[in-house]
């Protein structure tokens, strides 16, 4: 399948809701969305489109494409949590608001192999960018799906989670829910309790520390791992330039463009933000 | 409303430009990234984000920062070098995109080597000089922010080139009509003003400046009165014509640089949140001079009135 061209569109709001602390969830209508593979993403105005043009906050935010719901109209679904004004004003938006969007972006993960196992790891708003990702690879191996957040009331999507019925895991670190500790240390614990396995993939996406943990431990036990970066960005299509990451080899690359999934052992880690 | 069709060509120091509205170096990379979006042909034309001898590869991050209204951006003029842009960024554009082309360098003589190589390419109908960047031998200091320096450099790039020769200015200086009367002894066939404002802020968590460069650019509409301001001066100082940038965002915006004393215009930061802006601020110049009976948009260029 080659990539779907992005589009510039006016997506109309249908659900925007709090789903708790910080946690929302916005579902839109867009006429003409070409669809989307897992880890794409879209870049969202912050706020609904008034009468008269409004450019402060002036930027759009990236967000990863939820979930997608095909159809004559066809519909997305984002999760974001309220961090400031742009999400703020987000929030705001009611149903039949009309909130400025470009995308499907990026370059989307790459699914495993028919057979292998995969493992994903999420973490904070990264859990967004993996619901499409369990949904498809349920169909090619077995899916382990492991959440973290500080709190259970932190946690996004994990409903969704469970009801595609794969394998769930949860880790907070306050022990309000499953394990306590980091969402890392379950994927440690699932890596050695089933050994060795070179088909298995390992999925990251989430805070720095928490993709950058992922992939040392994918790599010390031989397992292929990427991970979905997040950066600021100002267009999201590769021209402001803004979301520049190191590359392990030191080249630079654009995390918008480049990626936002690059394979973990591609990532210059000490440099990403 | 409609009206009668409006004459929307304008003459930009010699490039012939099928409307005002041109995109600002930096903000729309080589052009075809935006080919998804709308027909460059359907817009004056691209000025390509600026090209030095060989590739950069820009600063580490962040490189970028929101500010009340506008954005900071330090990205170090990354680009693919003049040599790669010719052979193969620009062969995916149209034939009938016109393409300025910038040019930044950090010492005078590589400047002009810079502008030679691009004077041969056909489609290439324009070179922007990018006077903003420190120059080495000075110090460190722009070239564009001393008058003497900024001479200098204009005169070796007007020697290195047959093509229409624009100098886009630094708003970084005391006295903007000294810096475009330089431009305009020295040759320069245009003006393109303002860059971006150089400015701070301040990451209160760790006290440390927001971009890893610490100074940056600000541009967006925080920045639009004080370069209409700037046109205006710039304007009123040489009779060589002048292409306004700075922040806008709609057709309104543009018109009141014209207004100004700008010939055309640059959309540039508003290319990130909207990758259609510069179509449409085109399209809505038109149909603003279309519901005034405004036979030509070039009929608008200098047209202030003194203050009430």
């Amino acid at each position: 399948m080659s990539a779907p061209l992005p589009l510039r569109g006016e997506a109309v709001v249908r659900e925007n809701r709090c789903e708790g602390g910080a946690n929302h969830r916005l579902r839109v209508a867009l006429e003409g969305w070409p669809g989307a593979a897992p880890g794409h993403f879209v870049m969202l105005s912050p706020g609904a489109r008034g009468a008269a043009p409004r450019f402060d906050p002036l930027l759009p935010r990236p967000m990863a494409v939820y979930r997608s719901f095909p159809g004559a109209t066809p519909e997305i679904e984002v999760l974001y949590k309220v961090t400031g004004r742009g999400t703020q004003l987000i929030a705001e938006a009611r149903a039949g608001d009309v909130l400025r969007i470009v995308g499907p972006l990026g370059v989307p993960f790459a699914l495993p192999s028919p057979g292998a196992r995969s493992l994903l790891v999420g973490g904070g708003t990264g859990i967004a960018s993996l619901y499409e990702l369990a949904a498809q690879a349920r169909a090619r191996g077995p899916v382990l799906v492991l959440l973290g957040a500080r709190s259970a009331g932190d946690l996004m999507g994990r409903d969704d989670f469970a009801a595609l019925g794969v394998d769930l895991r949860i880790a907070t670190e306050d022990g309000s829910a499953g394990h306590t500790g980091r969402v890392t240390e379950l994927l440690e614990a699932a890596l050695d309790e089933a050994g060795p396995a070179a088909g298995d993939v390992v999925y990251a996406c989430g805070p720095t520390p928490m993709m950058r943990r992922a992939a040392e431990i994918a790599a010390a036990r031989g397992r292929a791992c990427q991970v979905s970066l997040e950066n600021r960005m100002a267009c999201g299509f590769g021209v402001c330039l803004g979301c520049a990451v190191p590359r392990a080899d030191g080249t630079i690359a654009l995390v918008c463009r480049d990626g936002p999934v690059f394979g973990a052992d591609a990532v210059g880690w000490a440099g990403v933000p | 409303m409609s009206g009668a069709a409006v004459d929307t060509a304008v003459n930009l120091g010699g490039i012939a430009l099928r409307n005002p509205v041109l995109t600002a170096s930096g903000t729309f990379g080589y052009g075809s990234e935006f080919a998804p979006f709308f027909d460059l042909a359907a817009i004056g034309g691209i000025v390509a984000k600026s090209l030095t001898l060989e590739p950069r590869q820009g600063n580490l991050p962040p490189r970028i920062a929101e500010t009340a209204a506008g954005m900071l951006n330090a990205i170090g003029l990354e680009n693919v070098g003049v040599d790669a842009f010719v052979a193969e960024k620009l062969p995916k554009l149209a034939p009938g995109v016109i393409v300025v082309a910038s040019v930044f360098e950090t010492e005078i003589d590589r400047y002009a080597e810079v502008c030679k190589r691009l004077s041969d390419v056909p489609q290439v109908k324009g070179l922007e000089i990018n006077a903003s960047c420190p120059h080495v031998k000075s110090g460190g200091i722009e070239f564009g922010q001393r008058a003497e320096v900024l001479a200098q450099l204009v005169r070796a790039t007007r020697r290195a080139t047959p093509l229409p020769l624009l100098v886009k200015l630094s708003p970084n200086v005391t006295d903007i009509r000294e810096m475009a009367r330089v431009c305009e002894a020295e040759g320069a066939d245009a003006l393109s003003l303002i860059n971006t404002l150089q400015a701070l802020d301040v990451d209160l968590a760790t006290r440390r400046p927001v971009l890893r460069n610490g100074l940056g650019g600000l541009s967006g509409p925080a920045i639009r009165p004080v370069a209409l301001r700037m046109v205006w001066q710039a304007s009123q100082a040489v009779k060589i014509p002048i292409c306004g940038i700075g922040g806008i965002m709609t057709a309104e915006d543009a018109v009141k640089f014209l207004i100004c004393g700008a010939t055309a215009v640059q959309v540039g930061t508003a290319s990130y949140l909207n990758p259609m802006a510069a179509l449409e601020v085109a399209q809505g110049m038109e149909a603003w001079a279309r519901e005034r009976g405004i036979a030509r948009l070039a009929d608008l260029v200098g047209s202030l009135q003194p203050p009430a």
